[in-house]
């Protein structure tokens, strides 16, 4: 027997392309849109929420069998939110200059549709190891999203990369200019939005009319 | 379906539990974040006062550590502009001393210029930041804000090179020698404007924010009249 199974494989791999919590779900798209400027700040982002997700993921599956159901969401949210304030302590301490970029997007991952919707949907009826694949799955769905919407956004934007610039001085020189629309959040949201096109038409997704 | 008292003991009990791992996190991780704050309260020193850094040549934290203690002095003025030395401030003394700090830029043994804190209110937060001023006493030489709550896009563009650097060159002393601070309108400076010597250009959708900078400008700037008064006039401080 493989460490990873095909089941568990199939957890992980669902949310990346098939079942991609943004383009698919529609979910997260707030911090999306706020966090993708620069591809090193959504590098961060998706770090965090990866974290975040994984374990909140894992510790509500722990619990699953204990929680009363009156008082579930709750519980999952107190959980949710000690782990995002306990993130965002650790960014100021040892990434101060992304704790300041990201602002209150690290704080606003407690109300990430993406994360409650795991906790409910997932965590609450599947044992921990599953759980834990399927928030790291989800998170990277989510993630990968972010990282190509930034990418997008800071060469059309800032004519850079990761901070290197890309686009060539004699460019400007030439004439060429930096698309301001990229910087703003307007752009993500158009950007964002062809992504979701182009995953729906290669996923073969039709819209109930 | 669980009884009453369960979900309270459960629900007090995961309160409890995750409140003491916060408050361990916190504990353990404060020293951090407050040597954080205060790197980049410096960093910000020096980036009013006209250091550079490229995107090649990032600061590490011992740089800035290193400039600030190289080329920057730091020492307090009373209310009429005279020097006070430190060790005279009697932190304990039960009347209340006011004293203003100032950071002066010396490169040689030739002073480059002086940075002093600003802050004040903006829309939903208090700004925190430096203005720098050139060794005339009467030019703005940079600005920068280090920690504010304002909308980020709005009032968040105060933290943004566009914005601070319109400030650079301006004059907050008019022709009489009054102070007359730095104005942020509303819109764009026109060239025409003779006023244009103390006047910024707004940012747009965020009124509020550049009304109450130019109040706390104002005032910040009142504070330190004497002392710029006495830098115009050629005193050594």
């Amino acid at each position: 027997m493989s460490i990873i199974s095909k089941k568990s494989k199939q957890i992980i791999a669902d949310p990346l392309m098939g079942n991609n919590p943004i383009t698919l779900q529609v979910l997260g798209i707030c911090s999306a849109l706020a966090v993708t400027l620069k591809v090193d700040t959504a590098l961060v982002m998706t770090l965090t929420v990866v974290c975040v997700l994984s374990i909140s993921n894992t510790l509500i599956s722990l619990l699953r069998n204990l929680i009363p159901s009156k008082v579930r969401i709750v519980v999952q949210l107190s959980i949710i939110a000690s782990l995002v304030i306990l993130a965002d302590e650790i960014l100021q301490a040892y990434m101060y200059e992304f704790s300041k970029q990201l602002t209150v997007f690290v704080g606003l991952i407690i109300t990430n549709c993406i994360i409650m919707g795991r906790a409910e949907a997932f965590a609450m009826q599947n044992p921990p190891g599953k759980a834990f694949l399927d928030g790291f799955g989800n998170a990277m769905g989510y993630g990968i999203i972010l990282i190509v919407v930034s990418l997008f956004r800071e060469l059309l934007g800032n004519g850079t990369v990761y901070g290197f610039q890309i686009i060539p001085e004699s460019f400007y020189s030439m004439g060429y200019e930096n698309n301001g629309l990229m910087v703003l959040s307007p752009g993500a949201f158009i950007i964002l939005g062809l992504i979701v096109w182009v995953h729906r038409i290669f996923a073969n997704i039709e819209e109930e009319a | 379906m669980r009884s009453n008292s369960y979900t309270l003991i459960f629900t007090s009990c995961i309160t409890i539990v995750l409140s003491f791992f916060l408050s361990i996190a916190s504990g353990l991780l404060k020293e951090k974040q407050i040597a954080n704050v205060e790197l980049d309260r410096k960093k910000n020193i020096l980036i009013a006062l006209g250091f550079e850094q490229s995107a090649k040549n990032m600061w590490k934290p011992k740089d800035i550590q290193t400039l600030f203690s190289d080329f920057v002095q730091e020492f307090n003025i009373d209310e009429n502009g005279n020097r006070i030395e430190t060790a005279s401030i009697d932190h304990e003394s039960s009347e209340a001393l006011t004293y203003f700090q100032i950071y002066k830029k010396v490169v040689k043994d030739k002073i480059e210029g002086f940075a002093i804190p600003i802050s004040g209110k903006g829309l939903w937060s208090t700004l925190y930041g430096y203005l720098a001023v050139e060794p005339d006493g009467k030019t703005v030489k940079g600005i920068t804000f280090y920690k504010h709550k304002e909308t980020a896009g709005l009032g968040g563009e105060v933290e943004k090179p566009w914005f601070q650097n319109n400030f650079v060159g301006k004059q907050f002393i008019d022709d009489e020698g009054n102070l007359i601070s730095i104005q942020v309108i509303k819109g764009k400076v026109s060239d025409d404007d003779p006023q244009s010597y103390h006047k910024v250009d707004g940012i747009s959708g965020a009124t509020i924010t550049g009304r109450g900078l130019n109040q706390f400008l104002k005032e910040d700037l009142k504070k330190y009249e004497p002392f710029f008064k006495k830098i115009r006039n050629g005193l050594e401080i």
